[in-house]
């Protein structure tokens, strides 16, 4: 009897016999591949942040250097206009450049199966 | 012809090698893990309750096991180590909804005992019904199931005895044996 009812419970209680189901498969690695992009594009887009960052800082730092020498400073207080229009053109400039300078990156997950 | 041992840690090294080409980044090689593995995890999720949330829970575990992929170091079975990190999302799961009852699945699907055994393991406690599943269904042994249970190696193989004599007696009731 224990014998029946252990081998009763082995086989009730086992995974069932039968292939790998290839929809679950699937959906796991939709779900991958979704998880991958998502995580490509987050890393992209902080590294395009860190850049943007470290530009605006060195666009400033530039800025603040050329204010400290004599002849800028006194162009500054003779026409504050036109050294206002220079730097809004310098700072259009740099954000054309990094709107169109990088793209975040690719996942790197390859699901080829032969 | 090699021994049972032999073979676990043939099956571990296939296992590892696999699992540090999908840490790499190969996809192909994690799916390979998935279709071995996914047909016994899901069928003990199914058999802990809450079936309508079983899949969802064994894909929740092969996402994190794809980014824990370098975590695994072949020491202890994929199978033992996917199922704990499945276990651990469950939990998490029942957490985030209440609502959802760990009871058993009522899929007796084709086989006509099985409506029996849900029938049984619904009467066990969360504890008795996983290491009952686990070490007489699925083939872990008693530490690994008190692993993955939190619980102490007597206390489990207890509850294991506990959850067979429950069972056998309900078996037993119904006419068999």
């Amino acid at each position: 009897m224990a014998d029946e009812f252990d081998d009763f419970l082995a086989q009730a209680l086992g995974p069932p016999e039968r292939e790998a189901d290839r929809v679950f498969v699937a959906r796991v690695q939709s779900q991958i591949r979704l998880h991958e992009q998502l995580r490509a594009e987050g890393r992209g887009m902080l590294s395009m942040l860190a850049i943007q960052v470290l530009g605006i800082a060195a666009i400033a730092a530039a800025v603040f250097w050329l204010l400290r020498s004599p002849e800028i400073a006194a162009f500054a207080a003779e026409s504050p206009a036109i050294l206002l229009t220079m730097l809004l053109a310098a700072f259009s400039f740099a954000v054309l450049l990094f709107s169109t300078g990088s793209s975040p990156g690719r996942s790197r997950v390859s699901f080829s199966i032969a | 012809m090699p021994s049972s041992g032999q073979g676990v840690a043939r099956q571990n090294e296939e296992d590892l090698a696999l699992s540090r080409r999908a840490a790499a980044g190969d996809g192909a090689a994690f799916a390979t893990l998935v279709e071995k593995y996914e047909r016994p995890l899901r069928a003990f999720l199914a058999r802990m309750g809450a079936a309508e949330i079983a899949d969802d829970i064994a894909q929740d575990a092969f996402l994190k096991a794809w980014r824990a992929a370098r975590q695994y170091d072949g020491s202890a079975r994929y199978s033992t180590w996917l199922t704990s990190i499945a276990w651990r999302c469950r939990l998490d799961e029942l957490r985030r909804r209440p609502r959802v009852q760990p009871a058993p699945p009522a899929n007796p699907g084709s086989n006509p005992d099985a409506a029996e055994v849900s029938d049984m393991l619904a009467r066990l406690s969360e504890n008795e019904r996983a290491s009952l599943v686990l070490c007489d269904g699925h083939g872990w042994t008693h530490p690994e199931a008190a692993d993955l249970l939190g619980l102490p190696l007597g206390t489990l193989k207890s509850t294991v005895a506990r959850a067979k004599a429950k069972c056998r007696e309900m078996w037993s009731g119904a006419g068999n044996g």
